[in-house]
């Protein structure tokens, strides 16, 4: 179907037809979805948060002011949304035995070496993200898989622009000396 | 960006891609908009009654305060500021019918009670129409 572009459902959702939020749902729930499971690491928990950052979103409709584009305004609900809830429910802290796993792992009965791969990868980016605070997983999930600006990036966190590029560059050497230790934790067991 | 800045946002670039995005689960709009639709239903639902009644319900206070007060206030000539007002009423000629409600319901009230209750009626009927012209507007 033709997307009209987000500000039209938004004046149709004010005007009282509801239904029309369901195309702006429709259009940015992967982007909402995915933020907040790279912020809390759980499926279960980061489907409740997009849905509760859609419901918020709905709700405060009214205040949205078309200054930043809807989805920027949207982030900024799932940002603050998952961060808080990371922050009530801190976790114990990860050990890197937690993470056991080598690529070899990942190869199901229908999956490529290539596909297996990428699945490694993918988990271990998730690992060393829960391993680093709730701030910078934010901040890498925005400008790494949004592929954000570190301007777009200070208009949904709020945080200056000079602020954003420090917290990036400690948060990526966290993650990387995590990546680093796993993988040779891995070369070593594996051979 | 320094060098080893550069080196390593690509390095980690390797592991973290947009390719890589985690989609929102089967279903995933059709809740929300349950819940939205579910919301909206029992916010309205309310509002609508009540907004309706409002305005039978001031019209329906209004008279009887006015019924009362036409009772209650003494009919001395200078012991209320209400009287010249009343005066005023009292003077005016109604050609109207007349009726004789003690006839009628063989009650002994005042003849003035049923025009208030014909003018209650026809206010209320005045206005459910123009409550329904103005909602069909909508």
């Amino acid at each position: 179907m033709d997307y009209k572009g987000d500000i039209y459902y938004i004046e149709q959702t004010l005007a009282g037809n509801s239904i029309s939020f369901s195309y702006l749902v429709d259009r940015h729930k992967n982007k909402a979805y995915n933020l907040a499971f790279r912020i809390c690491g759980n499926h279960e928990e980061a489907e409740e948060l997009a849905q509760d950052s859609f419901l918020k979103a709905y709700r405060s409709l009214k205040s949205f002011k078309m200054k930043s584009s809807f989805a920027t305004w949207l982030y900024r609900i799932v940002y603050n949304t998952a961060i808080s809830h990371v922050r009530i429910k801190k976790k114990g802290v990860l050990s890197l035995e937690d993470f056991p796993a080598d690529a070899t792992d990942f190869i199901g009965s229908n999956t490529s070496e290539e596909e297996a791969e990428k699945d490694y990868r993918n988990a271990l980016v998730n690992f060393a993200l829960q391993k680093i605070n709730e701030d910078e997983r934010g901040l890498i999930s925005l400008y790494y898989y949004e592929e954000m600006t570190a301007e777009e990036i200070s208009d949904v966190t709020g945080l200056s622009k000079s602020n954003i590029k420090v917290k990036l560059f400690r948060a990526r050497q966290k993650m990387l000396e995590i990546i680093e230790k796993i993988e040779k934790k891995n070369l070593i067991y594996h051979g | 960006m320094d060098k080893q800045e550069k080196y390593e946002e690509d390095l980690l670039r390797q592991y973290i891609g947009p390719g890589k995005i985690e989609n929102a689960p089967e279903g995933f709009t059709s809740k929300i908009m349950e819940h939205i639709l579910l919301e909206t239903k029992t916010l309205s639902v309310p509002e609508r009654s009540w907004k309706k009644n409002l305005v039978p319900l001031i019209s329906v206070a209004v008279t009887a305060l006015l019924i009362a007060s036409a009772f209650l206030i003494p009919h001395t000539h200078n012991d209320s500021l209400i009287n010249p007002v009343l005066n005023l009423i009292r003077n005016i000629k109604f050609s109207m019918p007349e009726f004789k409600a003690s006839s009628l319901f063989r009650l002994s009230l005042p003849s003035v009670t049923i025009y208030v209750f014909i003018g209650i009626v026809i206010l209320s009927v005045f206005d459910r129409a123009l409550y329904g012209l103005f909602h069909r507007a909508k």
